[in-house]
């Protein structure tokens, strides 16, 4: 099938998602009718060897275009495209191949979302794609509703890292649905990475810090609530920091002359509330990550000791001491932890997927401590104390400007 | 008497000289070999020197744990450590050679047994090495996934993988020198399996519960202790 040039692509990377494929097509359909009736669109599909039905499902409603959208009729032809990219799923070469595809078609704005997403609307497509295409943006992130105790890591960690690194204050780097132009498409696609761990599991997080490193125009829209995802699915928090922690990490290597001489940041264009925090009990048994991460603590001792300085280091396994009622992680310490692993990580002090699994423990008594302080707080109390975390980011950033640039530790 | 003394005075002389006529142009040809040894080894070493530094083999080292061993043993790192031996061996081989064109007899027989030996104590070498540097690696890792797992005593069995591959390299290295073969095969199955059938009777003996715990806590119950933590994204 030809398409030709298109104004919108919409990408779907896919692995077994049979279950919600079908809908997952017919939000992306419903919303072009809405909202894009004159524009030139293509769905593409890319799939990493699913054994179900998934692709099956997308040439079927291939067949029966156009029925039952409340009678609303696109002035052109909705493509849809399915591409079986390798017998494994990947998300680097899925969004590789997304890219190739934006890039061959010329496509103007072109959004990314998840199957996995289950409350996928019509207008997230539409708000993913319209501020790209009317609005010249060129990276959108998405911004969605959290619960007070999820997303911890990218709240404590990986906003605040990457604001006060980068100079950019977008809040959601990791995430399953972004948008991009056509024009950041073929700069990343021009780049020599696609065999780097970090692009090939976290190609968002990398293609935002290409934008925000080109001082291209980047956005966020908020979307709305995220549902959670069904039990069992999602990277749990070893995964998760494999991935996002070496992700980020991997960033600042690469884009180190970008980013070492900026101080602060600044906020860019948002559409609809930059945060909102919905009610949520916090988790029973906090007791037990503080345990985690005393252990921790204690048996990652020498490894550790190579990666922390030792004013660090000693402080560290000072408070690992305390009891758990007495326990807190202070933002300055925190802070001056993730700086001393970031610095260790340019210096390769020890293998770097184990540097940053060595993260993990420190986490958990990270999340402890917030989720003790936090049991109680408002949504205005957690956000308040989320921006002082990022303004002491932004104030420690010389030490770790300093470490990065010094001898490592020995 | 005296004619017989002096015959024979100058028949040693004779012969020291003689012996030195042909022994001098020996140790000459000797030192040039040693000498000319000294400049190849330097040579070489200093040519490997900067053929690691460019492949980062530091840097590797440190990754893979080996480093922190080699300093512990108050070792220069890695790339100094093999373009030293390679100066040493290369030198060592030089000198062997320039010792047998002397000629001294009953040398020669030990000289033929050290140069058959100088290779396999290079790739024993080798062995020991990469062994410290996989016993390192695979004992981290082993012991980063049972702490972040919340596995109970994770250093036993980082320790555990650390002394298996410690035992497999050294008994490697011990046979290809060809010492003791036949001991050090025989010793390492008797640990080794020993190892593993301690290990295997104590967990499907005398830990039967503790197996059945185990296995019911990582294959039923991981879902739910996701669930504990609150999702990190």
């Amino acid at each position: 099938m030809s398409v030709g040039e298109v104004d919108l692509l919409v990408g779907i990377p896919s692995y077994n998602n049979a279950a919600t494929m079908g809908q997952t097509i017919a939000t992306i359909e419903e919303s072009f009718q809405q909202n894009f009736v004159r524009d030139r669109v293509v769905i593409l599909n890319v799939d990493g060897g699913s054994s179900d039905d998934t692709r099956n499902i997308l040439l079927q409603r291939n067949e029966r275009r156009n029925g039952g959208h409340r009678g609303l009729t696109s002035l052109r032809t909705v493509h849809r495209v399915s591409w079986a990219y390798g017998s494994a799923p990947s998300s680097g070469l899925a969004v590789r191949t997304i890219l190739a595809a934006a890039d061959l078609l010329r496509a103007k704005s072109c959004a990314i979302v998840s199957p996995t997403t289950t409350n996928l609307t019509s207008s997230w497509v539409a708000n993913l794609l319209r501020p790209i295409y009317r609005e010249r943006f060129d990276f959108l992130a998405p911004l969605y509703t959290r619960n007070k105790f999820q997303g911890l890591l990218a709240r404590s960690l990986l906003y605040p890292m990457s604001r006060a690194v980068f100079g950019y204050r977008i809040r959601e780097l990791y995430s399953d649905e972004w948008g991009f132009s056509g024009r950041l498409a073929s700069q990343c696609l021009d780049q020599d990475v696609w065999h780097e761990e970090a692009v090939r599991t976290r190609p968002e997080a990398w293609m935002a810090v290409t934008a925000i490193s080109a001082e291209l125009n980047c956005c966020q829209y908020f979307l709305g609530q995220k549902a959670a995802p069904a039990s069992g699915t999602g990277p749990d928090i070893v995964e998760a920091i494999r991935q996002a922690v070496g992700s980020l990490f991997w960033c600042l290597e690469k884009y180190e002359s970008r980013w070492l001489n900026r101080t602060g940041s600044q906020t860019v264009p948002t559409f609809g509330p930059d945060h909102e925090l919905s009610e949520e009990s916090p988790p029973a048994n906090p007791e037990k990550i503080f345990e985690m991460f005393r252990s921790g603590v204690n048996e990652l001792e020498p490894l550790l000791a190579s990666i922390l300085a030792s004013e660090t280091h000693a402080q560290v396994k000072a408070i690992a001491l305390l009891d758990a009622e007495r326990f807190r992680f202070a933002n300055e310490l925190w802070v001056r932890t993730l700086y001393d692993f970031a610095a260790s990580y340019h210096h390769a002090v020890l293998n770097r997927d184990h540097l940053v699994q060595s993260v993990v423990p420190l986490y958990r008594g990270m999340l402890y401590s917030f989720l003790v302080q936090h049991a109680n707080s408002s949504a205005d109390e957690m956000e308040a104390g989320a921006e002082q975390l990022g303004l002491e980011f932004e104030r420690q950033k010389p030490y770790l400007v300093e470490r990065w640039k010094g001898e490592k530790l020995r | 008497m005296k004619e017989v003394i002096i015959q024979g005075l100058a028949q040693a002389y004779t012969n020291l000289v003689h012996m030195l006529a042909e022994f001098l142009p020996r140790l000459l040809v000797m030192l040039v070999i040693v000498v000319v040894g000294l400049l190849v080894a330097y040579l070489l070493k200093t040519l490997l020197r900067a053929v690691l530094h460019v492949t980062r083999l530091d840097r590797l080292s440190e990754e893979a744990g080996a480093s922190r061993f080699l300093r512990m043993a108050a070792l220069p790192s890695m790339t100094e450590l093999l373009s030293r031996s390679l100066f040493w061996v290369t030198w060592s081989g030089f000198i062997l050679i320039g010792i047998s064109v002397l000629g001294v007899a009953g040398l020669q027989e030990q000289i033929s047994r050290l140069f058959l030996l100088l290779p396999a104590i290079f790739v024993a070498i080798l062995i020991l090495f990469l062994g410290l540097v996989t016993a390192n690696f695979l004992s981290r890792a082993a012991l980063l996934a049972a702490v972040n797992a919340g596995y109970p005593s994770p250093k036993i069995v980082s320790w555990s993988i650390r002394f298996v591959i410690w035992a497999l390299a050294i008994a490697m290295a011990l046979e290809v020198v060809g010492v003791a073969r036949q001991t050090v095969i025989a010793a390492f199955s008797i640990i080794f399996g020993a190892f593993m059938l301690g290990l295997a009777i104590a967990f499907g003996f005398g830990g039967q519960d503790l197996a059945r715990e185990f296995l019911e806590r990582n294959l039923k119950e991981k879902k739910r202790e996701k669930r504990e933590e609150p999702l990190p994204l």
